[in-house]
């Protein structure tokens, strides 16, 4: 029967993430190279901003290029309360990722009535507005950002000047919290209510799919975690300043890992990003003298060959027939 | 017992243009209809206001015992108003199984409870065989059929289909017609609007005529056919004169 089949696949699903998340925690072991770990750290963190990217824009079909704006409400939380009221930075966290959802929502409220491009154009603006502020906001340290004050490797402060450890494996908790949160989510209601509104949000109203309701819950989701992934990046480069927590290349670092393994999948993200992140890291750190330029070729050569070749991402060469379905 | 459905005094307007003037119908429990009419006579119009989605300019729409003139699309979908669409709006990368997952949600919140509903709606609707097929690989007969599974999943007490049956060979209507029949034997009322009168007429118990964005005639099918202003509506004054 088919339903079997059904949950036997998600079973399968969910032991080849088990197996994965094993040998990943494992590799410290072998890698004892900085460089190497530093871009390992930063591969898990963007599959996991990308999963978080992919249930608002993949599933739910709202695409957003503006996730920037909760990565670095996430990492300005985070910091504010630490810096200002000495908060730990696992509160700030949480509390990051609560601003975050609830900004989400509040954005969500005016602009999910627009419609495909004048949707993606709105989350641009904004993040670019949020960008402004935080450059010309006095208290948050405007232009000049804020310093992370150094109180010694701690697990309670979470900072660790010493080893990269720590980061690695919260960077691997943060991947596999996105991926399941997501996992569980596909089959759910508010699984098939996003995609039903992708796909067609009139039929889905017909069906009894309140629409703006659905897409305000994706908002609130994907911005939480994307704002918990901020927070751990600030506390990963303990300087966070507008630019580099709020700039416009961290909303394309989301879409991008997705896009290329595919776009509203369970594993699109974390294929495109262990495929993506570890090339952007060494064209950069190969083409290290000549400036970001190189890695931007690289995203957009990639990018077109992607959208001409496999529209659908990498995962749609793995998929055994069509029938099965464009989700696997 | 009070009617199904029922619409009062309802007018549509978009700017100028009157595309339903007084409307009032209603519809029985247990009953099939047929609400038909020459092309742009506002039979699409007066959909939309019944599955809600939009409210009408003026009068208002009760639907089993209640106004629900002001409740959103979704809102009606609860209470218990299922439709299809006229041109057909699957949800095209889910397979079909997943399509009516959708729909089953409605009453059914634990998953595996709205996955067995679906299944039980793709067998009464004869999709079993197709349950793991995208539906954009579906051929337009199936995707007609799909439209009504997806519906059925949400349990309607009132069914709206939208030309279901238009468009489909000789033999597809034929079991377009007997899904229609089956549908009403479990109790579900269905409201249909439809072109194709030789395959309307036989199925339904009473038939609505709406010309000009107004109710022309009403009654029995047999009735309806003969009727010099139907006749007139569809085919031009010289007709109705050897009528």
């Amino acid at each position: 029967m088919m339903d079997k089949d059904f949950a036997a696949r998600r079973r399968r699903d969910l032991i080849i993430a088990a197996v994965l998340a094993m040998i990943a925690a494992l590799t410290p072991l072998f890698v004892k190279d900085v460089v190497v770990q530093n871009i390992l750290i930063l591969t898990l963190m963007y599959a996991g901003l990308s999963q978080s990217w992919n249930i608002l824009s993949g599933y739910c079909g709202q695409i957003s290029l503006g996730h920037a704006l909760y990565f670095g409400l996430g990492a300005y939380t985070t910091e504010l309360l630490f810096t200002k009221f000495g908060v730990l930075p696992w509160f700030g966290m949480l509390a990051g990722g609560v601003v975050s959802a609830l900004i989400a929502m509040g954005l969500g409220y005016p602009f999910f009535r627009l419609r495909g491009h004048y949707f993606v154009i709105a989350t641009i603006v904004i993040a670019e507005i949020g960008l402004l502020l935080f450059h010309n906001w006095e208290w948050a340290g405007a232009a000049m950002g804020i310093t992370i004050p150094i109180r010694g490797d701690s697990w309670l402060k979470f900072q660790f000047m010493r080893t990269k450890l720590p980061y690695f494996y919260f960077a691997l908790v943060l991947c596999c919290l996105a991926w399941f949160v997501t996992w569980w989510l596909e089959d759910s209601k508010w699984g098939f209510w996003w995609r039903a509104v992708k796909d067609n949000p009139e039929a889905a109203e017909s069906l009894g799919v309140v629409v703006f309701n659905s897409k305000m819950g994706a908002a609130a989701v994907s911005a939480f975690l994307v704002a918990v992934g901020g927070s751990f990046y600030a506390q990963f480069v303990s300087y966070i300043d507008p630019e580099s927590v709020m700039g416009f290349q961290f909303s394309l670092l989301m879409a991008l890992p997705a896009v290329l393994g595919g776009i509203g999948t369970l594993w699109g993200p974390v294929l495109g990003a262990a495929i993506l992140i570890p090339l952007t890291e060494l064209t950069r750190f190969k083409f290290g003298g000549s400036g970001r330029g190189v890695d931007l070729i690289v995203y957009g050569t990639l990018i077109v060959l992607i959208s001409l070749a496999l529209p659908r991402g990498l995962l749609s060469l793995f998929s055994r027939s069509k029938k099965t379905g464009a989700t696997r | 017992m009070t009617a199904l459905l029922e619409t009062r005094g309802v007018w549509q307007r978009f700017g100028g243009l009157v595309a339903n003037s007084d409307v009032s119908i209603s519809v029985g429990r247990g009953e099939i209809v047929g609400l038909i009419g020459p092309n742009g006579a506002g039979k699409s119009t007066l959909f939309n206001l019944i599955a809600g989605v939009l409210p009408p300019t003026q009068g208002s729409i009760w639907f089993d015992g209640e106004d629900v003139t002001n409740l959103p699309a979704a809102v009606r979908c609860q209470r218990g108003v299922g439709r299809t669409f006229q041109v057909v709006k699957s949800f095209e990368t889910m397979t079909v199984i997943d399509n009516v997952i959708v729909g089953a949600l409605v009453r059914n919140t634990v998953m595996r409870e709205a996955r067995r509903k679906a299944h039980e709606v793709l067998e009464f609707t004869g999709l079993a065989p197709r349950a793991n097929v995208l539906a954009s690989d579906l051929v337009p007969a199936e995707k007609r059929r799909l439209e009504v599974a997806r519906a059925l999943a949400t349990e309607p007490k009132l069914l709206l289909l939208d030309e279901v049956l238009t468009g489909l060979t000789p033999t597809e209507a034929q079991t377009g017609v007997a899904l229609v029949r089956k549908v009403r034997d479990t109790g579900v009322t269905v409201l249909m609007v439809e072109h194709v009168m030789e395959i309307v007429m036989p199925l339904v118990d009473r038939a609505i005529v709406l010309d000009l964005g107004k109710v022309l005639v009403e009654g029995k099918p047999s009735d309806v056919v003969r009727d010099p202003k139907v006749i007139k509506a569809y085919l031009g004054d010289r007709h109705a004169v050897g009528a």
